[in-house]
């Protein structure tokens, strides 16, 4: 084995743990995963270091050590991606992929099949709107709310071919889930129905709030990963502050003008 | 009947939320059914004692955790497939959004409250999974020979 496919496969595990950690696996399992990969092929010394943001690898093969350090930027939560990189490593340590025919393999990786675009708008609705209901609220706020969830998800996919920084993307986010509140509620007090502004927003903010992020980073600091839950735990208290200023914003408005 | 209508709820709103962060189509039964156990715990706990606010996420969570890590093995997917849409009903997301919604209003007395209480659900959350999972390593392997048993 030559220097070459060493690099190569140093290079296949590590593009295998940023899709899982890009799509929010936890960080026990893409340091496990890449290590596993590595070991399978013959490499001795493994040592992986994944913090949210980007993964370390080092190993050892005849007296020669290899590092790489490759760049990670959150994409946000894609399970099938988890579940597709798990079921590739799984296959590659366990058969004997050639090293070329994993390679193609990555490169499908990255592209999973999605829900269509109406079925993800109508079933992100769902999700805010039942959990206005859960909250206790009244069968009109659950129709506001699942309206107001669809469009803000709408709003939020069309954001993400901007290739907006993560604060600017979240207050843009807050301001319409709550804008989106807003109108709504304006909009059936012409007949006369009312309905609360702060039931209303739970809906479309569950789409947007970082909940899941901040229990991982905690889950991540219990099983002793300090940096990576603490990297986890600050993204989802900016990316709170952000939701905060866009709703704040609307809010502050629409007590001054409106009522 | 109360309980009927929250399972209902819940059910529904994982499943959208599964959508959302595209669960495998075949796993979002299954995680939502997790996610609904999860959040009728959670109910349950709330109502019979308003003051505790760590008890019901805590029972919730162990029981997510539990059922998502007996799913991965009989499915054979990772647990956390199943862990993630089934915490989101009783996350607390809306907790940290008002807390920072206090301080955008300048009302730092509520945004203390609401932000411990918040962080300490965030603790009690991922307490009862890292709970539920070390349990299940434990049995995994006889529950994994009975699994097996059973397919012969």
């Amino acid at each position: 084995m030559d220097q070459y496919r060493v690099k190569k496969i140093i290079q296949i595990a590590t593009q295998t743990g940023k899709i899982m950690l890009q799509n929010g696996a936890e960080t026990y399992r893409v340091e496990d995963t890449v290590q596993r990969m590595a070991e399978s092929r013959g490499l001795s010394e493994v040592n992986v270091f994944v913090i949210p943001t980007g993964i370390i690898i080092s190993a050892t093969y005849n007296d020669m050590t290899i590092s790489l350090l490759e760049r990670v930027n959150p994409e946000g939560i894609d399970l099938e991606c988890i579940d597709r990189a798990n079921a590739f490593s799984r296959e590659f340590t366990s058969t004997e992929m050639t090293l070329e025919a994993a390679e193609e393999r990555i490169q499908d990786l990255n592209s999973p099949p999605r829900f269509k675009k109406w079925i993800r708008v109508l079933s992100s609705g769902m999700g805010g709107g039942f959990f206005v209901l859960m909250f206790g609220g009244t069968a009109i706020e659950f129709l506001i709310g699942y309206l107001a969830s669809s469009l803000t998800v709408l709003w939020t996919e069309a954001l993400d071919n901007k290739h907006l920084n993560f604060f600017i993307k979240n207050i843009l986010g807050g301001f319409a889930a709550a804008l989106f509140g807003v109108v709504f509620v304006r909009f059936i007090g012409i007949f006369d129905l009312s309905a609360s502004i702060n039931t209303v927003i739970i809906g479309p903010l569950m789409t947007l709030v970082p909940g899941v992020s901040l229990t991982n980073g905690i889950r991540d600091l219990i099983s002793g990963e300090l940096l990576a839950g603490s990297a986890k735990i600050m993204e989802a208290l900016f990316i709170a502050i952000a939701l905060a200023f866009g709703v704040g914003m609307v809010l502050q408005f629409s007590l001054k003008f409106i009522s | 009947m109360i309980y009927v209508a929250q399972a209902f709820y819940s059910f529904l709103s994982v499943v959208g939320f599964s959508v959302l962060f595209n669960l495998p189509r075949r796993l979002i039964i299954a995680a939502s059914l997790s996610g609904m156990i999860g959040w009728l715990l959670y109910f349950y706990f709330q109502s019979i004692q308003t003051t505790n606010f760590i008890l019901p996420a805590f029972a919730g969570s162990i029981a997510v955790g539990l059922v998502g890590e007996i799913l991965a093995a009989v499915k054979k997917h990772p647990a956390t497939l199943f862990i993630i849409p089934g915490i989101i009903p009783f996350v607390p997301g809306y907790g940290i959004y008002y807390t920072m919604l206090h301080i955008v209003e300048k009302d730092f007395n509520s945004a203390l409250t609401t932000g411990a209480e918040s962080l300490f659900i965030a603790i009690s959350i991922a307490c009862g999974i890292v709970l539920a999972t070390s349990f299940v390593r434990i049995i995994r392997p006889n529950l994994e020979k009975w699994l097996t048993k059973k397919a012969k």
